[in-house]
């Protein structure tokens, strides 16, 4: 007992003597899980959740639509009569409809523009039933909208739309797998028939829409034998032969490409979010490296002097892990805690499957897993030194506060020829070779993050731009939401990178403290030698951003090479050369700002003061 | 005070170092003066804590006065700004130290070749001066070693080589035998009375009496003043021999 | 010194006066300067008439003190192994000097700071002259290793002077 409460003295003592560093631990270590944190989550939404919808509402294998392109009838029975048939064709093994789908001008909450209304009995259909999130299903005078798409307008149930004049009230929210769907659409394009929102009403109130510049179309769900060949029964049927030209009547969508135009939506930035979680991941493992090394070298002196008055190395052990373990955990809880708050701003905008529901799903089994690898970091920081202690005398550990930097012949030699600042940042550069290449990965990992972030950009806006040659007149249904889906991956985008800056940032200023600490004696001996403060900073400075430019260059290809591999082999297109050689620019001057701080600070401590602290 | 006398190295008038302020003020160095000559070789003892080391500092502007005055030769160091008095320590000043404050990961050769190429000079008139000088403090088969390979002795020899690399006016040692046994202090020793022989200014600080005694002039410091002057070069005590009652 | 020194000195070899003299003055180093040639030869005659040594003439030389050869006698061999065997050091007298300061302060006649002073100063112009023959003389030398003695008696005396000096700072301010 007594001996359990003199470990957690120490362990307590130890801390209250360094504050400094136990805080800046506590900072990476939350910094490292908010990351781990945000990539679990991110993951959880990366699954697709159109299955799930597909599942809860019935949803169809394929759907056969009869859009009217030209006035006429308004009851089109002509339309009606190409896609009827469809529902006796022999794969086919249950339907719903064909129903009636008129194209009001809807007003709600100040915005007016078409949209797509569905009509529907109030008795459940066997195919495609909607599944309700919030109120009841249609009935005369009340609407159902589809739930993406009242997000985006505010709609809530109980409130009041107006379509083609007359007043309807909502009667429920609900989502759907038979359409892709993003309400979005409505608001970014604006007057552009038919791009529209989904509303369900009575097939009655449908009809009664219908004019002969409007006529009706009509929507057959149906369920077949063999759903993986949804494909070629869509191409059969399909006036064209081809489900992807959609020129004529009938038209049948097959259930995949609904997927795979509702996957589209999300996917982009999925994309970005797991590169981004990746990248955080691993600058969070990176600045852990530096900050525990550097505490495991200032332990050595402490270890030395446990075992000289005689503790066990297993005491040492518990000594070492009772401090990483109470700064591990808290970290962890905090990092937790933020990791969820950060999250929904993240993966909010697509709602319109039930899989996501709103919120990213936050488990037991991320909390455990972030807990988990709190823990490993904390035994990591022990095992190593702890090792290390069991294995060197206690007089070496004693003696050194850390041990001797390698020598490295070759650029103490070529150095020798250098400007004094340069001569200085090589060889305070080869005292640490382990730290430089990890300065050189952290920024290589940050830019290649950024320069990712800006392949996925120029690609996303040079496949907005094919899209819209395509986009005419015609009911393009994979035109659906790209206008939108850009403005969230850029604010996707956004997050990410001030993510991985801060993060990379917070690496740099550690490593340029590391570093000047480690550095300070050598600092001090040539001050004695007459080296000037300015020379000494600029030193110390080059130091940091001769490595940081050669992480930058290597971050550009970095970059692209990830942006390629996340987006398995859709190709990638190249943002303009000036804004790679801005980022380079912008790291090697960021970098040369921050480290200056700390470089700086340790240039001008008195010489006499460190020399006669080392004497002692 | 007018032109100093072009045969001091070091003059110092009212030389004063304060830490702290109010309750804690300690007079670290308290109204020093001093007239060091070319060429003398000087040497400084007193009880720890008495302001030894800080007054090397000033001295070598490895630290600023609190007040007085102070010259190298000509160069008045109370008025310079620091980029002045680094490159003031660059050219003028050799340090040594007790804990020889090597350079762990450079050889003897390269930490003596250090303050040349600091001075941006080139590696060729480096190499050739560390070579020489490592041979003059006897350590030429060792200028490939490391420090770590070094013994305690032999590291000060090479810091003193370091010292000598741009010929400065002065060698300012604090306490260079401290950290030695008493045969490596006698080699340091012989060394600093042979560069004193050939003509190199010299201040030691030391707790030795022998190095004490060897110098030309020793001080006694006592609470950051000097409390007494003993010139120990010329006058004669009579045969060495008398001391051990050999004669008669 | 004392005659057994040169009695000790032939009991290698009989040994002429001059060969006597050399092994004493390289044994001593420079602090032999201050022997006279003479010293060894009254040594030597005082030794042969209390009959621990004899010398004989050296066949065609002169007859002279310095060319005469010196033997031990029975008696002088066991004289050595005696003088060998016994337990001697010469003894320092710090109590003289450590009662001149306790007089001197008693009875006010004298400021014991300033004779410990002038006594420091002494001792390290001693101190002084002894290690500079120390680093002149050859390393490894019996000179410098009797040198060295003396050096480190000395730096010994100069530390007792400093315990005075803190002694008598302390006397002084408090009475
Ligand atoms: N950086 C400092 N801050 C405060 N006091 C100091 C500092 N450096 C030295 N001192 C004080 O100045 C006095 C003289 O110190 P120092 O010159 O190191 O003495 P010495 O070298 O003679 O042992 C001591 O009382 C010491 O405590
Ligand atoms: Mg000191």
């Amino acid at each position: 007992m007594s001996r359990f409460v003199l470990i957690l003295r120490l362990a307590a003592r130890d801390f209250r003597r360094r504050r400094g560093e136990a805080a800046m631990l506590l900072v990476v270590i939350a910094a490292a899980t908010t990351a781990l944190t945000l990539g679990l989550v991110l993951r959880g939404v990366t699954t697709q959740p159109y299955e799930q919808t597909r599942q809860l509402t019935a949803g169809p294998d394929a759907v056969a639509t009869a859009f009217p392109y030209h006035s006429g009838l308004p009851s089109n029975p002509t339309g009606l009569a190409k896609v009827s048939p469809i529902a006796q064709a022999p794969d086919v093994r249950a339907s719903s409809g064909p129903f009636p789908v008129a194209f009001p001008v809807m007003t709600a909450h100040g915005h007016t523009d078409a949209v797509l209304a569905e009509g529907r009995s109030s008795s459940a259909a066997l195919v495609d039933q909607p599944k309700l999130t919030q109120g009841s299903w249609v009935r005369p005078g009340g609407v159902v909208v589809e739930r993406s798409f009242a997000d985006a307008l505010g709609i809530h149930v109980g409130d009041q739309v107006i379509l083609n004049g007359r007043k309807f009230h909502v009667a429920g929210i609900a989502v759907t797998a038979a359409l892709p769907t993003s309400g979005l659409g409505f608001l970014e394009a604006s007057s552009r028939w038919p791009n529209p929102g989904l509303v369900w009403l009575s097939k009655a109130a449908a009809r009664s829409m219908a004019t002969r510049a409007q006529p009706l179309g009509y929507i057959l769900d149906v369920k077949l034998a063999q759903p993986a060949e949804a494909e070629s029964f869509a191409n059969r049927y399909t006036a064209s032969g081809n489900y992807r030209n959609n020129t004529g009547t009938p038209y049948v969508m097959p259930w995949q490409a609904i997927s795979q135009q509702d996957g589209l939506l999300m996917r982009t930035d999925q994309k970005i979010l797991l590169i981004g979680s990746w990248l955080l991941g691993l600058l969070a493992v990176g600045s852990l490296a530096i900050l525990v090394g550097g505490r495991m070298a200032e332990q050595r002196r402490r270890v030395g002097l446990l075992k000289a008055v005689g503790a066990t190395p297993s005491f040492v052990a518990s000594v070492l892990l009772a401090e990483y373990l109470g700064i591990a955990l808290a970290a962890a809880a905090l990092g937790l805690f933020l990791g969820r708050l950060v999250a929904p701003l993240l993966t909010s905008p697509s709602t319109a499957m039930l899989g996501t529901a709103g919120a990213p799903q936050f488990t037991v089994e991320t909390a455990a897993i972030v807990l988990l690898a709190a823990v490993i970091v904390a035994g990591l920081a022990t095992v190593v030194p702890a090792l290390r202690a069991a294995r060197t005398s206690t007089v070496d550990a004693l003696a050194d506060s850390s041990s001797p930097p390698k020598r490295r012949s070759w650029l103490v030699t070529r150095s020798a020829r250098l400007p004094v600042s340069m001569l200085l940042a090589v060889r305070v550069g080869a005292r640490r070779p382990r730290r430089v290449l990890l300065n050189v990965l952290s920024i290589a990992v940050t830019v290649s993050g950024i320069a990712a972030l800006l392949f996925a950009r120029a690609t996303i806006a040079a496949s907005q731009f094919g899209s819209d040659t395509s986009g005419s007149a015609n009911f393009n249904q994979f035109d659906v939401g790209f206008v939108s889906k850009t403005a969230r991956e850029d604010q996707v985008l956004l997050i990410v990178s001030i993510l991985l800056v801060a993060l990379a940032a917070v690496n740099a200023v550690f490593i340029t403290r590391a570093t000047v600490q480690d550095s300070q004696h050598t600092s001090a001996i040539m001050r004695a030698l007459g080296v000037e403060p300015g020379q000494l900073t600029a030193g110390l400075s080059v130091a940091q951003v001769l490595p940081a430019f050669a992480g930058a260059l290597i971050g550009i290809p970095g970059g692209f090479a990830l942006f390629t591999l996340a987006n398995q082999g859709g190709g990638a297109s190249q943002p303009p050369a000036w804004w790679l050689i801005a980022v380079v620019a912008a790291t090697v001057i960021v970098i040369a700002g921050l480290t200056s701080i700390p470089a700086s600070w340790g240039a001008r401590r008195p010489v006499a003061e460190i020399l006669q602290a080392e004497a002692s | 005070m007018t032109a100093i006398d072009t045969e001091l190295a070091i003059r110092a008038r009212d030389l004063r170092k304060e830490y702290g302020s109010a309750e804690g003020l300690v007079r670290a160095v308290n109204g020093v003066n001093i007239d060091i000559a070319r060429g003398e070789a000087l040497a400084i003892m007193g009880p720890s804590g008495c302001g030894k080391s800080t007054l090397l500092h000033l001295l070598g502007g490895l630290d600023r006065a609190s007040g007085g005055e102070l010259w190298m030769r000509d160069l008045r160091l109370d008025q310079m700004n620091e980029k002045q008095l680094a490159q003031l320590r660059r050219s003028e000043i050799g340090f040594v130290f007790q804990a020889f404050h090597l350079m762990d990961e450079l050889t003897a050769r390269e930490n003596v070749e250090l303050p040349v190429l600091l001075a941006g000079r080139p590696q060729s008139e480096a190499r050739r001066r560390a070579t020489e000088l490592l041979g003059e403090v006897g350590l030429s088969d060792r200028a490939d070693h490391l420090p770590s390979a070094l013994s305690g002795g032999q590291r000060q020899r090479v810091a003193i080589a370091r010292a000598l690399a741009n010929e400065p006016i002065v060698v300012l040692a604090d306490e260079p035998t401290g950290n030695l046994d008493s045969a490596a202090t006698l080699d340091v020793l012989e060394l600093f009375q042979r560069i004193h022989t050939a003509g190199q200014t010299l201040v030691i600080v030391t707790h030795d009496e022998r190095i004490a005694a060897t110098a030309d002039r020793l001080i006694t410091m006592r609470d950051g003043a000097f409390v007494d002057e003993t010139v120990l070069r010329g006058g004669t005590v009579g045969p060495l021999g008398a001391y051990l009652g050999l004669e008669g | 010194m004392k005659q057994e020194v040169i009695l000790a000195l032939l009991a290698k070899e009989p040994s002429h006066g001059y060969q006597l003299r050399g092994r004493l003055s390289q044994a001593l180093g420079p602090l032999g300067d201050v022997l006279n040639g003479g010293q060894v030869y009254v040594t030597l005659s005082r030794l042969e008439k209390a009959g621990l040594v004899f010398s004989e003439r050296t066949p065609g030389l002169p007859d002279r003190p310095d060319r005469r050869m010196f033997e031990l006698t029975a008696l002088g061999q066991e004289r050595v192994s005696e003088w060998l065997t016994e337990v001697s050091w010469p003894k320092p007298d710090l109590a003289e000097f450590h009662l001149k300061l306790i007089a001197a302060a008693s009875a006010g006649l004298a400021d014991p700071m300033a004779i410990i002073d002038a006594q420091r100063r002494d001792l390290l112009r001693r101190l002084r002259e002894a290690q500079l023959a120390a680093i002149a003389e050859p390393r490894g030398s019996d000179g410098s290793l009797l040198l060295e003695g003396i050096v480190l008696r000395l730096q010994a005396d100069l530390r007792w002077l400093e315990a005075c000096q803190a002694s008598w700072t302390v006397r002084r301010s408090q009475s």
